[in-house]
């Protein structure tokens, strides 16, 4: 009795502690892993950082949700009839976030900043292919190209920054911008809401487009168990509305739940395992092909991840690239200790080696990709079984880029590929690719895509894409491993979602909460 | 007066000395550590020009020890450089200054606590006792547990009081549940003091340090000439109390800051702690080096206070030589 009158008094005391600091009605809160390394939208290269950006800024086109091109900031366009430009006709009214109306000139500034040298950031290429910007009038820009481009709607998704908002078109990092940024999108920045643990925003009152939710609250929550608490307990009403990214493991707790509902959404992403193709064992197809058949990929996968699609190569299922006639190779320990044998790798005690060199190779892993120790230990015992060994090594996020991306210091490493738009891989098997940090080298890889790369015709290219697929499911320069399943967990308090691939909240705008 | 100004001199000119030393290596050790503030905010497959350019712009292209000449020039005039990653362009004083005085205060707060807290067990406690070893096993058993297992404990705990038994009786919800919940309220605060003071054993550290002080000054012999004479001994035992309470709390002071750095992460508090935990995970050196220097420097002038009451409570700590 004493024990119940004594909680009681508890639960009174913590409850008037709250009653002067009631939430706001119509905040959608939602938690990230990662603070947003910047809200300036050329250099916002971290996933926090886009889905940030896409309620500050707004660009010329969207892609709605049939996939077709919509105007935002451009009230309409037409592409020139030799493909070698597109002239936009700009929606008029539009404010910036400072009250100053958005004009043509904000555009070609857009471009010019992104083609500045000395605006340094890694998606300038993405405006190489302009030549030229015309501003006509207030509202009319004509941009040329250097070539023809089909397709040309899908490069002006870029969002679009203010001219009034700097002294020149050379946009460092440290521009008072990046925390104080000023768009056209949904919602602005409160004042004296970018704080180190939390970004809040209220509504732009001038947006052309009538938004239902007045404020969002952004907030780092590093832990994941943390942020499903946030969900969990509150259901949504007082804590956080969503959570972006639901480890598999933790979609159970939500299902059939009566506060809240897993959204389903789609990302151009896949897992591999990638080999370093220096390493003399590793260059040897042989060895591939035999990790291959002794790593167990769907006992990982339904073991530490939950759903999602084994890959026989670097495309997902949904891709219009992957090729369903090349099938994900089984498990076959017996083939791959055969293949091992034939090849000369003997065995030593556990280890197979051929003269001096040995089976034996160091796993890096980054240690903010939480399931890469569970999935580590799997991959250890099933390669134990042919006679292959391999040794952990953890570092911190900053290190594991050093290590594997730059110096190119591992042996094997885990790791996930996320693609915007177009899922370009050239970068990444072409032995010249900027991002081919395997080392991997093949002429027949090189000259399809480089043939790929010059063809204008997209069913071309597609049939292209598959033939790749075909030949790198042989080659293996990484093994392939899977496409998750991805779910948000989002209250039902939340309405109208519809979740943009990749940018997450291009229709926030259209979301509402119920009280 | 004038040895106790001659004490506090030599020990500014120590503590000064000890603080370059500290920010060289702290420096020196960011500077080295593989990866750098470029690989941290740069995607993959950023061309080497533009990683260049930017490690020239961030004033990573110079050599660790060059580097912390410049830095050590700049910051004697004030100038701590500005932030890299974490805030970019702003000023590491204004943005490290404000948020490590909130991490001071609340690990100050929370020691003063403790402090006050075992000296009032340790009176009402008196002569050890056999029923006494009961309690302290289960003070030891409740306040052994690292502080982060204490703060991860602690939220969970809350959180279900709050949804069992407030939400349970119809009470309003507080706006800061569910733990941790960005929020304008104090209370994360004082939830994350009770974890500095629960966790790292810090509780029965202090409880066992501070009573056997209290039961050595109170069984003293000139204590029990007092008592003889029929005086009271509560001003003798207070004066004698001072020095050991001032060195306990002092000596404990780096163990509630580290304290404070992981509480203030798992509370998500806006803090110097999770401040100093971002900047060392994006290799923002500058910002590490600031805050690294307020930590430091403000252990250093603790101590330096904490030597002038030792001091002037009993001056014989100017013949042992400060």
């Amino acid at each position: 009795m004493f024990f119940r009158r004594l909680t009681l008094r508890l639960a009174l005391l913590l409850s008037l502690l709250s009653a002067s600091m009631a939430h706001a009605q119509s905040t959608f809160r939602y938690p990230e892993d990662t603070r947003p390394s910047s809200l300036l939208p050329f250099f916002a290269e971290d996933m926090s950082a886009v889905r940030m950006v896409e309620l500050l800024f707004d660009p010329l086109i969207i892609k709605n949700k049939r996939g077709d091109f919509e105007g935002a900031l451009a009230a309409s366009w037409k592409v020139d009839e030799d493909q070698g430009g597109i002239k936009f006709v700009l929606r008029e009214g539009v404010k910036w976030h400072d009250g100053s109306p958005f004009v043509a000139d904000d555009v070609a500034f857009t471009i010019q900043a992104a083609q500045d040298p000395k605006t340094l950031f890694n998606g300038r290429g993405k405006f190489n292919f302009i030549r030229e910007v015309q501003v006509e009038g207030q509202f009319g820009v004509h941009v040329f190209f250097d070539r023809p481009i089909p397709d040309a709607e899908s490069r002006f998704l870029f969002k679009i920054i203010p001219k009034h908002a700097f002294s020149s078109t050379a946009i460092t990092r440290k521009d008072k911008f990046v925390r104080e940024p000023i768009g056209t999108g949904p919602f602005k920045l409160k004042k004296g809401g970018y704080s180190l643990r939390s970004i809040a925003l209220e509504v732009h009152s001038d947006y052309w487009k009538p938004s239902k939710i007045s404020e969002v609250l952004m907030q780092h929550t590093p832990d994941k168990s943390m942020q499903i608490s946030l969900l969990q307990y509150a259901g949504g009403k007082a804590g956080v509305q969503a959570v972006i990214f639901l480890p598999p493991k933790n979609i159970p707790i939500f299902e059939n739940n009566d506060l809240v509902v897993l959204e389903p959404y789609h990302t151009i992403s896949w897992w591999y395992m990638a080999y370093n193709h220096t390493n003399k064992a590793l260059a040897n197809q042989a060895v591939r092909q035999a990790i291959a058949l002794a790593i167990d990929r769907q006992e990982l996968l339904e073991a530490h991840l939950g759903r999602g699609d084994i890959l026989s190569g670097p495309f997902t299922e949904s891709s219009p690239f992957y090729n369903f006639q090349v099938e994900p190779t089984g498990v076959d320990t017996e083939r791959a200790n055969q293949i091992l044998e034939s090849a000369g790798w003997k065995k030593k005690g556990d280890v197979r080696a051929k003269g001096s060199v040995k089976l034996d190779f160091e796993f890096v892993m980054d240690k903010e990709l939480a399931s890469n120790q569970a999935l580590f230990l799997g991959i250890q015992s099933h390669l134990k079984k042919v006679g292959i060994t391999v040794r952990p090594t953890y570092v911190d996020h900053a290190r594991y880029r050093d290590q594997v991306f730059t110096r190119r210091k591992f042996d094997l490493t885990l790791n996930i590929w996320s693609f915007e738009e177009v899922e370009d891989v050239y970068p990444l098997f072409h032995s010249k690719g900027a991002i081919n940090f395997i080392g991997f080298n093949n002429s027949d890889v090189d000259t399809l895509l480089d043939t790929a790369r010059a063809t204008r015709d997209y069913k071309k290219y597609k049939e292209q894409m598959k033939q790749l697929h075909a030949l790198l499911a042989m080659e293996l320069p990484y093994f392939f491993l899977w496409s998750l399943d991805i779910y948000s967990g989002i209250s039902k308090t939340v309405k109208s979602v519809y979740i943009q691939p990749y940018y997450y909240f291009t229709s926030f705008a259209e979301w509402g909460l119920s009280p | 007066m004038l040895a106790l100004l001659a004490v506090t001199a030599r020990r500014l000119g120590a503590a000064l000395v000890l603080l370059i030393g500290a920010s060289f290596l702290i420096y020196i050790t960011i500077r080295s550590a593989p990866g750098d503030a470029v690989d941290a905010i740069t995607p993959m497959g950023t061309p080497p020009e533009i990683k260049a350019q930017l490690a020239a712009e961030f004033g990573l292209d110079v050599d660790p020890v060059t580097g912390y000449g410049a830095w050590l020039k700049h910051s004697i005039v004030g100038d701590f450089g500005e932030s890299l990653v974490i805030r970019p362009g702003e000023e590491v004083m204004a943005m490290a200054a404000p948020r490590f005085a909130k991490s001071l205060l609340l690990g100050g707060s929370a020691l003063f606590l403790c402090l006050a807290l075992t000296m009032l067990l340790s009176i009402l406690m008196g002569e050890p006792t056999v029923r006494h070893q009961g309690l302290t096993g289960f003070l030891y058993f409740v306040t052994a547990a690292p502080s982060f297992v204490a703060a991860v404990f602690f939220t969970q705990g809350v959180n279900e009081f709050v949804r069992g038994v407030v939400e349970g009786s119809g009470y309003e919800t507080p706006p800061w549940y569910p733990i941790p919940i960005s929020t304008e309220s104090v209370m994360p605060y004082f939830f994350a003091g009770i974890v500095l003071v629960i966790g790292d054993g810090l509780f029965m550290d202090m409880l066992n340090g501070i009573r056997a002080e209290i039961l050595a000054v109170r069984n003293s012999q000139f204590i029990a000439a007092i008592r003889a004479k029929g005086a009271s001994t509560l001003p003798h035992i207070a004066k004698n109390l001072i020095v050991p309470a001032v060195s306990a709390y002092v000596s404990r002071l780096p163990l509630v800051l580290g304290g404070v750095v992981i509480v203030e992460y798992v509370f998500t508090l806006d803090g110097g702690g999770y401040m100093l935990l971002e900047a060392s995970k994006q290799r923002d050196f500058p910002v590490v080096v600031g805050l690294s220097v307020l930590f430091t420097a403000s252990i250093i002038v603790l101590n330096l206070v904490a030597d002038v009451i030792r001091t002037v409570v009993d001056p014989r700590e100017v013949a042992r030589g400060g």
